[in-house]
């Protein structure tokens, strides 16, 4: 069902792309997937993307807490 | 014998203490997580609270030096799923046909000098798309989501958190990534 490198390059980097960025992939198909990298833009611009949304996400999704639930939560303590 | 019964307590009493000022102190972290498990403040407010009681009850249960953020996130989970499914919300199992460069793709297209580069691309979404799109993700997965790239747990803390195995994290965590962009994409056609 899964393509290799030498089938569909392009493909096989899009499979691997998120263990890629989890720095989850084998030795071999990391290679592999570096080798493509260096030489194709169409796929390199997409990795690059992905990381940078990564990072928008993690950043647009913090929200701090409202200071009057801390003070809720700490009046759940059991009393001394 | 009975000279070291206050001691006992006083003892005990201080470590229940010390305990609580952890729980506190990590309680900004632990609503990061919170508030993008559920979809309105006033939910991951409530949802806060009802943890904390809980973990304050069941302090003893917590074993010192093991890591006091994933626990207390795994009592928040808990509460969470109960809660969700009180709701009857199935997950969502409908086939996702879009590929992992998707949501560049679409965005690149919708460029009108085409092909630029990728920083200008990520400017067409903002905060508010990504919060709503994040609100968007079917909760099984949002959960996965949400401890793994906001709450930065490895796979292994969020497989404990969620009492799920590693490799469910792992499927979860990638099409949960999917959800989001295809999310993503749709917010950007709506506002278009």
């Amino acid at each position: 069902m899964t393509v290799g490198f030498e089938l569909d390059p392009c493909a096989k980097c899009e499979e691997v792309m998120q263990p890629f960025l989890d720095r989850i992939l084998d030795d071999t198909e990391r290679a592999e997937a570096e080798r493509h990298l260096d030489k194709c833009g169409y796929c390199a611009r997409r990795y690059r993307f992905e990381e940078s949304l990564r990072r928008f996400v993690r950043h647009a999704a913090v929200e701090s807490m409202p200071p009057a639930l801390k003070q809720k939560l700490a009046a759940l303590r059991t009393p001394l | 014998m009975s000279e070291s019964e206050p001691r006992r307590l006083a003892e005990d009493a201080r470590s229940r203490v010390r305990f609580e000022e952890e729980a506190l102190e990590l309680s900004d972290q632990v609503y990061r997580v919170a508030r993008r498990l559920v979809s309105s403040r006033e939910e991951a407010e409530d949802l806060m609270q009802e943890a904390y009681a809980r973990a304050f009850r069941s302090w003893r249960s917590y074993t010192p030096g093991t890591n006091l953020r994933a626990w207390l996130l795994r009592i928040l989970t808990n509460l969470n799923i109960d809660r969700a499914r009180q709701r009857q919300r199935r997950p969502e199992e409908q086939p996702l046909e879009e590929g992992d460069y998707f949501l560049y793709n679409k965005l690149e297209g919708a460029q009108r000098d085409g092909n630029s580069d990728e920083e200008r691309v990520l400017e067409r979404l903002s905060q508010d798309d990504v919060v709503d799109a994040l609100a968007a993700v079917p909760h099984d997965f949002r959960d996965v989501l949400v401890l793994v790239d906001i709450g930065d747990f490895t796979y292994a803390d969020a497989a404990q958190i969620l009492d799920i195995p590693v490799g469910t994290v792992m499927s979860r965590l990638h099409r949960a990534r999917r959800i989001l962009k295809r999310e993503l994409a749709d917010q950007v056609e709506v506002e278009a």
